[in-house]
């Protein structure tokens, strides 16, 4: 069927090296997704050819605050205009993000990794594996130690749930290592990292998750998985679908 | 008998990219336009923009018809008549999402295929050409889905940026009727890409460079 072509991710220019890994970044707003594209680029742009997009309510507050960071050439990190639908740009019509995306590689090409941050939108806005091979959802401390358990796509699907900005749960009464504990076990054994902007163990973690991820899209072993724009149904006559017979 | 593909084509919710588009709207706002002007800016774009725009993918979708297939002269007729960078670029963007489109429809279709040797890019009526002789469309039907998207596009921008009753936006359309019955038929009589009407009117060019400037923007033109 042509479209497996056409959707595949080893769809290079070049024949024989894979184009850009294409990593999502989602989240409610302000729950720290610009910091965490600030923070892989400060650890890893001096080993990856890296560039990045972003989405906004108003075009370019994200790409400005990126730029201002300071943590790649400004040229590199491309605001897209959703027209006040952030959560249509990453899933119901990807073309403006695909378009940002092409014209980074297509500029400064090779590249090896490409970040695309999300519009902040809500607990159900994840990436179709249209845009995005993989993709980090975020959420944070301050939003609630009962977010994770809460659920949603993003956080039962993700390739990696963020818990972030852990260092300001003793202001608000989180117990991290709950909310760790209640995100694992919404995941079925998919990967949580507490993280904060201010711990370097965590953020190593983080970049070796994002090296462990590139080199599977590399090999070719990465399958792209969509979390999809709702939780899984859990069905109430005790039985599920996946796992019969 | 009408069948699907007509309907697809009108279809605000077909995937490329359009919903990142004003037709013009945004920048009419940022220059004092007020919720009860649209209907007569809607009035104005289709004696106006739309009817350049339907009867540039009109001279398209023939240009796709014939072997070989050369979208040359109507690509460079249109460009020369959208003297603002910013809309041809804005065309240019619209475009891409629909050559998208079309190339995962039939990649090998001469209509397609053609589309790719178009430098810098093909401009939307281009590409739609090429994509309603894939979807085997009318001439009619194809005028007709571009001068209603050209409505819808204005309309559902509106209310992003002029906030109202959902239900006025499809009286307006209505209301509209006429006119964009009288642009497809104008669109359809231009016979060769020389004809071509340079319709943009001055304000709307003057305001979309304007609108390139400036920071806050929901949509790119
Ligand atoms: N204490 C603390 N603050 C953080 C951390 N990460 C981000 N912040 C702060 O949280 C606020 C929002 O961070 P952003 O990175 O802009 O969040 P965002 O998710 O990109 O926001 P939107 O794009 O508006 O949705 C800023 O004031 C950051 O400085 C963290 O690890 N710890
Ligand atoms: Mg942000």
């Amino acid at each position: 069927m042509p479209d497996q072509q056409q959707t595949h991710p080893h769809h290079p220019q070049t024949p024989g090296t894979p184009r850009a890994l294409r990593l999502g970044v989602a989240g409610p707003v302000g729950t720290g997704k610009s910091s965490i594209l600030a923070t892989l680029c400060r650890e890893l742009a001096g080993e990856l050819a890296m560039a990045v997009v972003t989405n906004d309510i108003y075009t370019d507050e994200d790409a400005r605050f990126l730029r201002s960071a300071g943590v790649l050439p400004t040229e590199r990190i491309k605001a897209v205009e959703t027209g006040a639908c952030p959560h249509t740009a990453i899933r119901d019509d990807v073309s403006a993000n695909l378009d940002a995306v092409e014209d980074l590689e297509e500029a400064y090409g090779p590249l090896d990794l490409v970040l695309v941050e999300s519009g902040g939108d809500n607990l159900t806005a994840t990436f179709s594996p249209a845009l995005a091979d993989a993709q980090l959802f975020c959420i944070d401390v301050a939003g609630g130690g009962d977010v994770a358990r809460k659920g949603g796509p993003g956080i039962t699907g993700a390739d990696l749930l963020i818990v972030n900005k852990t260092d300001l749960a003793p202001y608000v009464d989180v117990d991290v290592a709950a909310m760790v504990t209640d995100a694992r076990s919404a995941r079925n054994g998919l990967p949580v990292l507490a993280l904060s902007k201010n711990d370097p163990g965590a953020i190593a973690e983080l970049a070796d998750w994002v090296r462990s991820v590139l080199a599977r899209h590399r090999d070719g072993t990465h399958i792209p998985t969509d979390p999809g724009p709702m939780a899984p149904h859990s069905h109430s006559h005790g039985h599920s679908h996946s796992h019969d017979s | 008998m009408p069948g699907l593909a007509p309907l697809l084509l009108g279809d605000g919710r077909l995937p490329v990219g359009a919903y990142t588009y004003s037709a013009g709207l945004e920048p009419s706002v940022a220059a004092g336009l007020t919720r009860d002007r649209i209907p007569a800016l809607l009035r104005a774009r289709l004696r106006t923009a739309a009817v350049t725009e339907a009867a540039a993918t009109v001279l398209a979708l023939r240009a796709a018809g014939r072997n070989p297939v050369d979208y040359g002269p109507v690509q460079r007729a249109l460009a020369a008549r959208t003297p603002a960078a910013p809309l041809r670029d804005a065309s240019a963007a619209l475009g891409r999402g629909v050559h998208r489109l079309a190339r995962r429809l039939a990649p090998e279709h001469p209509a397609v295929t053609a589309l790719s040797t178009i430098r810098p890019r093909p401009l939307r009526p281009v590409a739609l050409g090429a994509l309603g002789a894939v979807m085997n469309v009318s001439e009619e039907d194809l005028a007709h889905a571009v001068v209603y998207d050209e409505l819808q596009t204005v309309t559902s921008a509106a209310l992003k940026l002029l906030p109202g009753d959902p239900l006025d936006t499809v009286a307006w359309i209505l209301a509209a009727e006429p006119d964009a019955t009288a642009a497809v038929q104008e669109a359809l009589a231009v016979r060769t890409p020389a004809e071509l009407p340079a319709r943009t009117p001055l304000l709307t060019e003057q305001w979309a460079l304007q609108h390139a400037r400036q920071e806050r923007r929901l949509f790119h033109a």
